[in-house]
C-alpha cells in the first residue's frame, strides 16, 4: 500500500510504503510521483516495509529518473535490516541517500 | 433490456400452458409448448432454446427429472430453468432451486411478476454470454501467448546455450518460476585458456525479464571468443543494457574470469549476494560482496568496474548464487540469509557438496514447490586445465591450407597503451592465416604473455616479486591500474611475421618495449616450482614456443611459433 503527501513549503513529496514493496505497488507508486509536478525533493519512508524485491528497486530507479537522474534528491528513510541489506547488495547507496 | 428469447414451456394442464404462452408471446418471445416432462426433454435443443419453464408435477416425467436431463443435454451452455408450481410448500420450492433451477413462478400467474422475472433472466443471460465470450477470447489469447513464449524460448536457449556449462569443472542448479526466467548462467572458454563465467538475474520474471538476456549473451560469447578481457566486456554489456532496457529494468550479475596461466581469478560482483571462495587452506569461505551497481543502470561515463583478484590452488572452489536463494523464506517465514545459510557461510558445509546442500535446504523448506523468485546456483572447481584441453575446442585441422606470407608492425604509445587492448585485434589478423585458427588459444597465450610482460615490467616497471603473496598479488594489480592511468610516456611495439615454406609454417612475434630490460641470462624456466605466484609467464612461453630470443638488453623478445600443415 502506498500513501503520499506533498509539502508545499519544502516542495518535498513524501511517499510512505506499507508492507511488501513489490510489483503490486507499481501503479500506485508511479502515480504517487507522476501526479505531483512541483516536487523538487523526494522522501521514501521505508519504516513499514517488510520486504522489497528487484522490481521495487526498478521502481526506485524510475523515480530517480523522473526526479532528474544525477541531480535528483531522493532520500530513502528507515529501511529495516533485510531491506537495507537488499539496497546495499544492489549498491543503491551510490544512487540514493539512505538514512537509517 | 430488449431481447427476444426462445422459450420452452412444459405444463400438463392445457389452460395453464396456453395462458403462460399468451403472456410470454405478448412480450415478443418465441414459445415452444410441451405437454409433459418427457415431451420437454424431447423438444429441448441447447442451440436454440434459451430458457425453459417446467411445471413441477407432470405425468411420464416430472419437472425435477426433466430439469436434470435438460441440464445434462445443455452441457456447457447455460440454460436457465424456471419451475412453475401450484403449491406454495417452501420445501418443494426450495428443492427446485437446490437441483439447479434459476427461479420459480407460483400459480396463478401474475403477469407483472413474470415480466420482472423475465427481465432478470435476460440480464443473467446477457451477462453469461459476455462471460463466455471473454472466456473464449482469453483462452485464445493464452494459446497465442504460450505459442509466442515457446518460440522465444527456443531462440533464447539457442543463444544462451552456446556455452560450455557442460565443462566438468562447473555444476549448476537452475529453477525458474515461469517458462522463462530472468536468470542466466553463461560460460565460455577464452582463446588463451581459462574461462569467463557470468551469472545474471534480471529484474522481474518471465518473458520481459528474459528479453535482456539476448544482447547480454550475445556480447558475452562474441567478445570472449575474440579475446576481450572481462574489464572490457562488462562495460560493453552495461552500455548495451542501459541503451535498450527501460529505466526500471537492470541485471544483477557476477562475472568471473578464470585465468589458468597464473592461477588466479578475477571477480566482479554487481548486485548479487556475496560470492564465496572456498580455499582448501581455510575452513570458512572468503566472501566477495557486491561492490558495483547492477548492469544497465549507470551511464557509460559513470560506470566503473570494481574487481577483486584472488589466487587459487587447483581444487579450490567458487560458489555463486542469485538472490532467489538468499532471499528465499524458510518454513517459519525467515529469510534464508538470516537462518539457513549461516552454517554455509561459516564453512560447516563441505565446498564440493555446497550445491547439493543448498538444493536439499530449498527442498526441505518447501521453496522449490512454490518459488517466488528464480533460483540459480553455480559452483566452479578451480583448476589449471580449465579451457585448455577440453574436447569441444579441438577443431578439425584442414588438410588443404593455402600458404601465407605477411608481416605488420603495431606500435602503441602512452595514450593508446592506456586506452586500448591491442590483443583481440592482433589475434584476429593472425588467425586469418589458413589453419592457424586451430592454434589460436596457444598463440593468444603467447601474445598475451609477451604483451603483459612488456607493458607491466617494461613500460610500467612493476616488480613481479610483489606477486609472491596473495595480498601482494592484489596490490600488484591495483598498482598496475594506477600506473597505467598515469602513464605519460612509453611504448610497446608488436611485430608479426608469418612465412610459409612447403608444409612448415612459422609465426614470428617480436615485442619490444620502452623499458630498460632485465637480466634475461639468469631466468629459471623451471615450471615445477609452482609455488611461485610469479615468473610463471616466461616458463610457459618457453614451453609453447619453438624458440624464445631476448635482445636489446631484455627489452625485446622474439618468439618463434612453428606449425606443420597436413600431409596427404
Amino acid at each position: 500500500m502506498v500513501e503520499s503527501s506533498f509539502n508545499d513549503k519544502t516542495k518535498c513529496l513524501t511517499i510512505v510504503i506499507n508492507g511488501r514493496f513489490d510489483y503490486s505497488c507499481h501503479k500506485s507508486f508511479k502515480e504517487a510521483f507522476v501526479s505531483v509536478k512541483k516536487a523538487s525533493a523526494y522522501e521514501i519512508d521505508f519504516s513499514n516495509v517488510s520486504y522489497l524485491d528487484s522490481s521495487a528497486l526498478g521502481m526506485l530507479l524510475l523515480l530517480r529518473d523522473h526526479a532528474g537522474g544525477e541531480k535528483a534528491s531522493v532520500i530513502l528513510k528507515k529501511p529495516n535490516g533485510a531491506v537495507l541489506d537488499i539496497l546495499k547488495i544492489a549498491n543503491f547507496h551510490r544512487l540514493f541517500d539512505i538514512q537509517e | 433490456m430488449e431481447q427476444i428469447l426462445n422459450i420452452l414451456i412444459a405444463d400438463d394442464n392445457p389452460s395453464d400452458r396456453i395462458l403462460l404462452k399468451a403472456i410470454l408471446s405478448q412480450f415478443g418471445h418465441n414459445v415452444i409448448s410441451a405437454e409433459d416432462g418427457q415431451d420437454a426433454v424431447d423438444k429441448f435443443d441447447p442451440n436454440t432454446i434459451q430458457l425453459v419453464c417446467l411445471d413441477v408435477k407432470m405425468p411420464r416425467k416430472d419437472g425435477w427429472e426433466a430439469a436434470l436431463e435438460i441440464q445434462r443435454a445443455a452441457g456447457n451452455v447455460f440454460v436457465p430453468i424456471i419451475f412453475l408450481s401450484g403449491v406454495a410448500d417452501p420445501v418443494a420450492l426450495s428443492n427446485c432451486l437446490r437441483i439447479g433451477g434459476t427461479d420459480f413462478i407460483s400459480k396463478p400467474y401474475n403477469p407483472a411478476l413474470i415480466t420482472a422475472k423475465l427481465n432478470a433472466i435476460v440480464r443473467l443471460l446477457v451477462m453469461q454470454k459476455t462471460l463466455e465470450e471473454q472466456r473464449d477470447a482469453m483462452s485464445l489469447y493464452n494459446e497465442q501467448l504460450v505459442h509466442d513464449q515457446n518460440v522465444a524460448k527456443v531462440v533464447y536457449e539457442n543463444i544462451t546455450h552456446s556455452n560450455c556449462l557442460k565443462d566438468p569443472a562447473i555444476s549448476t542448479v537452475h529453477y525458474g518460476t515461469h517458462t522463462f526466467n530472468g536468470d542466466v548462467i553463461l560460460a565460455a572458454y577464452k582463446p588463451n585458456g581459462g574461462m569467463h563465467i557470468l551469472l545474471g538475474d534480471f529484474t522481474g520474471h518471465g518473458l520481459s525479464a528474459a528479453i535482456g538476456a539476448l544482447p547480454l549473451a550475445d556480447i558475452f560469447f562474441d567478445w570472449t571468443k575474440k579475446g576481450f578481457l572481462m574489464r572490457q566486456i562488462i562495460p560493453e554489456i552495461n552500455t548495451r543494457l542501459k541503451t535498450i532496457l527501460p529505466a526500471n529494468m537492470f541485471c544483477s550479475a557476477a562475472f568471473v574470469d578464470i585465468k589458468v596461466n597464473n592461477k588466479s581469478i578475477e571477480i566482479w560482483n554487481g548486485g548479487l549476494p556475496d560470492l564465496l571462495f572456498f580455499s582448501q587452506q581455510s575452513m570458512a569461505p572468503q566472501r566477495f560482496p557486491s561492490k558495483n551497481l547492477p548492469l544497465g543502470i549507470l551511464h557509460p561515463d559513470e560506470f566503473e568496474c570494481q574487481i577483486d583478484p584472488i589466487t587459487f590452488i587447483p581444487g579450490d572452489r567458487l560458489v555463486v548464487f542469485s538472490d532467489g536463494v538468499y532471499e528465499a523464506l524458510d518454513k517459519s517465514g525467515v529469510m534464508f540469509c538470516h537462518s539457513i545459510l549461516d552454517p554455509f557461510y561459516q564453512g560447516q558445509v563441505e565446498a564440493n557438496k555446497a550445491l547439493d546442500w543448498l538444493v536439499e535446504q530449498l527442498t526441505e523448506q518447501g521453496v522449490l514447490e512454490n518459488p517466488h523468485d528464480d533460483i540459480s546456483c553455480l559452483s566452479v572447481c578451480l583448476d589449471t586445465n580449465i579451457g585448455i584441453e577440453s574436447p569441444e575446442r579441438d577443431m578439425p585441422i584442414s588438410h588443404h591450407e593455402a600458404p601465407a606470407d605477411f608481416s605488420f608492425e603495431y606500435v602503441l604509445n602512452a595514450d593508446s597503451l592506456r586506452n586500448t587492448d591491442p590483443l583481440p585485434y592482433v589475434l584476429q589478423i593472425i588467425t586469418t592465416v589458413p589453419g592457424l585458427s586451430s592454434f589460436s588459444s596457444q598463440i593468444f597465450m603467447i601474445l598475451s604473455e609477451l604483451y603483459s610482460n612488456a607493458l607491466e615490467h617494461g613500460v610500467l616497471k612493476l616488480n613481479s616479486d610483489k606477486k609472491s603473496s596473495s595480498d601482494g598479488f592484489s596490490q600488484y594489480y591495483e598498482e598496475r591500474e594506477r600506473s597505467l592511468a598515469n602513464l605519460k610516456e612509453g611504448y610497446v611495439k608488436i611485430s608479426v611475421k608469418v612465412t610459409s615454406e612447403g608444409n612448415s609454417r612459422v609465426l614470428v612475434l617480436y615485442v619490444e618495449d620502452s623499458g630498460s630490460g632485465f637480466d634475461y641470462q639468469h631466468i629459471n624456466f623451471d615450471m615445477a616450482n609452482s609455488e611461485l605466484l610469479y615468473n610463471r609467464g616466461l616458463a610457459l612461453l618457453d614451453q609453447l614456443c619453438h624458440k624464445l630470443e631476448f635482445s636489446k638488453g631484455g627489452s625485446a623478445v622474439t618468439a618463434y611459433y612453428h606449425w606443420q600443415v597436413g600431409q596427404d
